[in-house]
């Protein structure tokens, strides 16, 4: 087994300097305002090449998660979760919830994002249930 | 939507061959490595080639599975083609029958070979690292979340909620594929289970049990396709040879936008893309779902069924829990689903040996599972954004 590590392409450079700074930025696009996960060279949308680097609200919405029973990585131990998470903003993200988790669905509970330390990868962006 | 040109009735399946899913793998658990994937894809080819009762010097295309080289399976095959291509076993289908219709070729030979469980490769984990150039799901490696099998598992999860299907109704898959294994000699799973054995085997990903991942075992899977006209004249000639089985239609159309975050999957189940593939398919044919006599579903996982079932109209949207447990998917049930055992209890031969499966049905070859009067098969797969189908016939 080893540890996960994760894919960073030219684009996702400056996104995961955003998150180790603790403050979760994606590119939004400078002609139809919509935001870009993941990092890329263009929108999808409108093929712009133009965009800005916005800080995150923060916020967004269970649509799905999982538990892993089965081992895959030496810094996930099992049992963990593994939760579908469509931000304000707009992109869907995977993430993990922390902290408390509901009773029953998790599906439609309100999130909002804090950071917590992998020890082989750093500052990882993870979720917590809103107060 | 454009509608398709016509590539009814194009080619047919003069030929099928499989390598011995179940000796192979009892020497691989023993500790035996019998072949490599060019081995397999070999020994597949020649019993092809021999189901067919033509020579390997009739063949003018090759089209062989991701898992093996193009140019060197040319070349241990012996086969210098008119029109050669690589391509999964769904698109192979679709590819040689262009190539027969736009006249690059006329017999096609269609190859695969994959040593996948002596080679220990993992579809999860580690050393699926080295696909973030065309698996996307791998970028969640920060969050734990690599796996194939993950990914099913965060759809279905959603798929319950919106629908109200159940873990016991998706039992229903891995329950009358095994029934169906236990009456096929080449699968590799013969012991029947219970719906209760279902809900009692642990979780690899949770909500997906253990018997809704496929196997993973070595083997290899060869077809042979040739423009119908001289199929029908070769098995007129040779009146011992088999009744050509014809590619009826075929249907593709793939969903990429929001591909990594999961948007096709999550938000619409691929449920846009299997409509417009339905619709292509099911027109090409010219045939209706009351025609279809057995479906062979790509199945990775056993979620794939009731998505598919949904998506290509065999229900009613959001009815597909009641449907598997109540009208039955099994050989003793209304509609026939992977009649062989799929991935989860045949063999995983990635979509290759769904497509024997679908041309033995047709020609009456499955013994005790054989489905009666089966006349035309559905084949579809919804795999990495691309919705493909098939229709086979008599």
């Amino acid at each position: 087994m080893a540890n996960s590590q994760p894919i960073i392409s030219m684009y996702d450079q400056p996104m995961w300097e955003s998150i180790r700074a603790h403050g979760w930025k994606l590119q939004q696009c400078d002609d139809c305002s919509s935001f870009r996960y993941p990092p890329a060279p263009n929108c999808p949308h409108c093929l712009s090449m133009s965009s800005t680097w916005k800080a995150l609200s923060g916020k967004g919405k269970i649509i799905s998660w999982v538990i892993f029973h089965k081992q895959y990585f030496d810094n996930f131990p099992t049992p963990y979760n593994s939760v579908a998470v469509q931000l304000d903003e707009g992109p869907i993200v995977i993430s993990n919830l922390v902290g408390e988790e509901p009773q029953g669905s998790w599906i439609g509970r309100e999130v909002e994002i804090c950071y917590g330390e992998d020890s082989a990868i750093g500052t990882v962006p993870k979720v917590r249930l809103s107060k | 939507m454009t509608t398709a040109r016509n590539l009814s009735k194009v080619g047919a399946v003069i030929g099928v061959g499989q390598s011995d899913y179940v000796s192979d793998h009892a020497r691989v658990l023993a500790g035996d490595k019998p072949h490599d994937s060019y081995g397999y894809a070999a020994i597949a080819f020649n019993k092809a080639l021999a189901d067919a009762g033509i020579e390997r010097d009739e063949i003018d295309g090759l089209i062989v599975g991701p898992t093996i080289a193009y140019e060197r399976t040319g070349e241990i095959l012996g086969i210098n083609p008119r029109w050669g291509s690589q391509a999964d076993a769904m698109l192979a289908v679709i590819e040689a029958c262009m190539a027969i219709q736009t006249g690059m070729a006329e017999v096609v030979a269609l190859v695969y070979g994959n040593d996948q469980r002596s080679a220990a490769i993992q579809y999860g984990g580690p050393e699926a690292m080295g696909g973030n150039m065309f698996l996307s799901y791998v970028y969640h490696a920060p969050w734990g979340f690599t796996s194939q099998g993950a990914l099913y598992a965060m759809m279905f999860r959603r798929f319950m909620e919106v629908t109200g299907c159940t873990e016991a109704q998706l039992g229903e898959v891995a329950v009358a594929q095994r029934l169906a294994a236990s009456l096929n000699p080449h699968a590799l799973m013969r012991k029947t289970i219970t719906i209760e054995q279902y809900m009692a085997s642990r979780y690899i990903c949770e909500p997906l049990h253990l018997f809704d991942y496929c196997l993973i075992n070595d083997g290899g899977v060869a077809l042979i396709i040739a423009e119908a006209g001289r199929a029908k004249k070769m098995a007129e000639k040779a009146a011992t040879r088999k009744k050509p089985v014809l590619v009826h239609g075929v249907g593709r159309y793939d969903l990429n936008r929001g591909a990594t975050s999961l948007e096709p999957r999550l938000l619409d189940f691929y449920r846009p893309a299997q409509e417009a593939c339905a619709e292509q398919v099911f027109n090409m044919a010219g045939v209706e779902h009351k025609d279809i006599d057995a479906v062979q579903i790509y199945d990775s996982f056993s979620c794939h069924v009731p998505l598919a079932l949904e998506g290509y109209g065999y229900c009613r949207s959001g009815d597909v829990g009641r449907f598997m447990q109540e009208d039955g998917i099994s050989l003793k049930g209304k509609l026939p689903v992977n009649t062989g055992g799929g991935h989860l209890s045949e063999t995983y031969m990635q979509g290759w040996n769904h497509q024997v499966e679908a041309v033995r049905q047709v020609r009456g070859e499955c013994g005790a599972r054989q489905v009666e009067d089966c006349r035309f098969v559905h084949y579809n797969s919804d795999v990495a954004g691309k919705a493909v189908s098939i229709i086979y016939g008599t």
